[in-house]
C-alpha cells in the first residue's frame, strides 16, 4: 500500500497544476450541484421529481454539497503554492480523478440546466388499463370513503372502485377532478380519460393512471392538455368493460397544476 | 478508494456501460415515432428524479465512509469480534449498523481485519451483508418503498445469505486457502494461546498494534476530503446507472421491457446482471431499482437489491485484490445462485 501511495505522491508532484485545476473542478461541481439543488427547491421544480414528502432530503443534500465544496474551497486556497496533499488515505486510496470522471459527475448539473424542467406528461404514457390501475392502487384502505365525493382526486376514484362490488351504487355521485387529456385510438367519440400520475418516491416509479370520462366533445380535447372535469359517476361500458364512469357536465381546459402528481 | 482495483478494468467496464447507453438511446430514438426533444425531455426528467432522491444519501454515505476512514481504526472492530466463530458470524452480519460502509468501503476494511486475525467466515459475512445492513441503506431503502416486504426482505434475505455463505467458509477454509499471498504476509506471527504447543490457527490471538488515533481537526479534515473523493468515485457509476435505467425506462417500449422482465427466471437473471454490471453503491440501488418495478417481477427487484451489493464488477475487482482467485470465484457464485435461487422462489410462490 505504501508504495502505492508514493506512487500516487510522485504523480501530484510532477503534474501539480493539473491536479490542482482538477480540483477546482470538482469544488466547482460540488458548489454547483449544491446550488441547483436549492434552485429546485425555491423554483419548486422539485415537485416534477420527487415526492415531495422527502424533499426535507434535498436539503440535507444541498447543505452537504455546500459544507464539502466549501471545505475543499477552503483547503485549495490555503494551500495554494504548497506542494502538499489535500489529505492523505489509509485504507481508502482512490483512483487518480480523471477528467472523464469529473465530467460524468457533471452530467446532472449539465442536463438539469440545459434541459427545461418539466413534469411526465401525456408523451410518457405508454398506456393506460384500468384493471391495472386497480391493481396498483389497491394498497388503499377504507378510508377514501370518508373523502366526500367531490373532493376525491382520481386516484382516490380508483380506490373507491376497486372495493366496490356493485358498480351501480356509485350512481349519480357528484364529480370534480383535474387530470391531463389521455385517449387511445380505440376510444369512443364522446370518451376520454383524465388522467394522472402517481409516484411514490421519486418520477422513476412513475405509473398513469385515469379516470374514464364521457363528454360528447372529447374528440375536440388536445391530448395531453389539463382539463378540471365536473360531473356525476355513472356505470357503463368503457372499452368492452363495465365500469363507473364520470359523464361530464363541464370540462374546462387549465394550468398545469403547481405539483403534478399524485401521492399514493 | 480502491487501491487494488486495477483501474485498465474499471474503464473498460466504465467505457463498455457508456456505449451501452449510447447504444440504446441511438437505436431508440431510430425505432421510435415519437419526437427525440421530448424523448430527451422525459429521458432526463427521469434520470434526474433517480439523481435527485439518489443524492443526499450517496453524500451521507461518503461522509460516512469518511468518519470511519479518520476515526475507526480497523483495531477497534477486531477488538468488538467475539471469538467463538460461529457467534461472530452471525455478529459480522449486523456489523455494519456500527460500522456504516458500502460494497466500496467494506473491501479495504476487511482486508486490513484479516491483519489483524479476523476469522475468515467473519470476514465473508461481513463482506457480504455490511453493503446492505446498514443505517444508510435502511433508510433510502425505507424512502424508496416505504415500510413493506421489499425492506424486509432486502434485510432478511441479505443477512440469511451472508451467514450461511459465512458458515460455508468457516467449515471449509483455512487462511492460507482463501488469502491472497500478498494479504497473508500481512499478517503478524501468531502468539499462541498459553504456549501450548499444541495450540492450533484457532487460538491465535492477533496482537493489536494501535495505530495512533488522529486528532479531532486533522481527522474531520481528511474526512471531508475522503467523503468529496468518494463522492465522485462512487457518483460517476450512479449517474451512468441512473442514465441507463432512465434510457431503458424511456426508449425500449413498455411491452418490451414487460416481456423481458416477466418471466420467473429470465426476469431474476436480467436484473442481476444489471446489478453486476452497473455496480451502483448499495446506499442508492433502491432508487435505480424503482425504474423496474412496473415492468419486472417482485423476486427480480429483490435479487438485483441483494445480489448487487453483494458483487458487481467494481468489487469482483476488489476481492481479486484480497482473496485467491478460486475463493474470488466462490464468492461470486454463491451469493448469485442463493439469491438466484430466492428470487426464482418468490417470483413462484408469493402471489403479486
Amino acid at each position: 500500500m505504501t508504495a502505492v501511495a508514493e506512487h500516487v505522491h510522485d504523480h501530484e508532484h510532477h503534474d501539480h497544476a493539473r491536479e490542482r485545476r482538477m480540483a477546482w473542478a470538482k469544488t466547482a461541481i460540488l458548489i454547483g450541484l449544491g446550488l441547483y439543488f436549492v434552485y429546485n427547491i425555491v423554483s419548486g421544480n422539485l415537485s416534477n421529481y420527487i415526492n415531495l414528502r422527502f424533499g426535507w432530503l434535498s436539503y440535507v443534500a444541498a447543505g452537504l454539497f455546500f459544507l464539502m465544496g466549501g471545505f475543499s474551497a477552503y483547503t485549495l486556497i490555503r494551500s495554494r503554492g504548497q506542494h502538499t496533499h489535500a489529505h492523505d488515505h489509509d485504507n481508502h486510496l482512490h483512483p487518480a480523478p480523471s477528467w472523464g470522471m469529473i465530467a460524468i459527475v457533471a452530467l446532472p448539473l449539465v442536463l438539469g440546466t440545459l434541459v427545461p424542467s418539466q413534469p411526465l406528461g401525456v408523451e410518457a404514457v405508454s398506456a393506460i388499463d384500468l384493471n391495472a390501475a386497480a391493481s396498483q392502487v389497491s394498497n388503499g384502505d377504507a378510508t377514501m370513503f370518508t373523502i366526500s365525493p367531490e373532493n376525491r382526486n382520481v386516484l382516490d376514484w380508483l380506490r373507491v372502485f376497486n372495493q366496490t362490488d356493485d358498480y351501480s351504487t356509485l350512481n349519480n355521485l357528484p364529480v370534480d377532478v383535474i387530470g391531463f387529456v389521455y385517449s387511445e385510438p380505440d376510444f369512443g367519440a364522446d370518451q376520454f380519460m383524465t388522467a394522472r400520475f402517481t409516484i411514490s418516491c421519486c418520477v422513476a416509479d412513475a405509473n398513469a393512471i385515469g379516470l374514464p370520462v364521457v363528454w360528447a366533445n372529447a374528440a375536440a380535447l388536445p391530448q395531453g392538455e389539463w382539463v378540471h372535469v365536473r360531473g356525476h359517476m355513472q356505470a357503463g361500458e368503457f372499452r368492452g368493460e363495465t365500469t363507473p364512469i364520470v359523464h361530464a357536465e363541464t370540462v374546462e381546459v387549465i394550468e398545469s397544476p403547481q405539483n403534478p402528481y399524485l401521492y399514493p | 478508494m480502491t487501491a487494488e482495483t486495477p483501474s485498465v478494468f474499471r474503464r473498460f467496464a466504465l467505457a463498455a456501460l457508456i456505449l451501452l447507453l449510447v447504444a440504446v438511446a441511438l437505436m431508440a430514438v431510430l425505432t421510435s415515432n415519437r419526437d427525440p426533444g421530448t424523448l430527451l425531455n422525459i429521458f432526463t426528467t427521469r434520470f434526474l428524479g433517480i439523481f435527485l432522491e439518489a443524492a443526499p444519501f450517496l453524500l451521507l454515505g461518503a461522509l460516512a465512509s469518511g468518519l470511519i476512514d479518520s476515526f475507526v481504526r480497523p483495531d477497534d472492530i477486531a477488538r468488538l469480534m467475539p471469538r467463538n466463530p460461529a457467534i461472530a458470524t452471525v455478529v459480522g452480519a449486523f456489523m455494519g449498523f456500527i460500522f456504516p460502509v458500502c460494497e466500496c468501503g467494506v473491501v479495504p476494511v476487511v482486508r486490513r481485519l484479516y491483519t489483524k486475525g479476523l476469522p475468515i467466515s467473519v470476514g465473508v459475512t461481513f463482506l457480504l451483508a455490511a453493503p446492505v445492513i446498514n443505517p444508510v441503506v435502511l433508510v433510502s431503502t425505507y424512502v424508496a418503498y416505504g415500510f413493506g416486504p421489499v425492506l424486509i426482505g432486502r434485510f432478511v434475505i441479505t443477512i440469511v445469505v451472508a451467514i450461511i455463505i459465512g458458515l460455508i467458509f468457516a467449515v471449509a477454509a483455512r487462511p492460507r486457502d482463501v488469502l491472497r499471498a500478498s494479504t497473508l504476509a500481512m499478517i503478524p506471527p501468531p502468539v499462541v494461546a498459553g504456549g501450548s504447543p499444541e495450540a492450533s490457527a484457532s487460538d491465535i490471538i492477533p496482537i493489536y498494534t494501535r495505530a495512533p488515533r488522529k486528532p479531532l481537526g486533522v481527522g474531520l479534515r481528511d474526512a471531508m476530503g475522503t467523503a468529496a473523493d468518494d463522492f465522485f468515485d462512487m457518483g460517476r457509476y450512479l449517474i451512468i446507472g441512473s442514465m441507463l435505467a432512465a434510457a431503458m425506462q424511456t426508449f425500449i417500449p413498455q411491452e418490451a421491457m414487460a416481456t423481458l422482465g416477466s418471466g420467473p427466471v429470465t426476469s431474476v437473471l436480467v436484473m442481476q446482471a444489471l446489478a453486476f454490471l452497473l455496480s451502483v453503491c448499495s446506499t442508492v440501488d433502491a432508487f435505480l431499482s424503482l425504474a423496474f418495478v412496473n415492468t419486472f417481477t417482485p423476486g427480480s427487484i429483490m435479487a438485483f437489491l441483494t445480489f448487487g451489493p453483494m458483487v458487481d464488477i467494481k468489487s469482483m475487482l476488489m476481492f481479486a485484490g484480497v482473496f485467491k482467485p478460486r475463493v474470488v470465484a466462490y464468492l461470486i457464485i454463491l451469493p448469485f445462485l442463493l439469491t438466484l435461487l430466492i428470487g426464482v422462489w418468490i417470483n413462484l410462490n408469493v402471489p403479486l
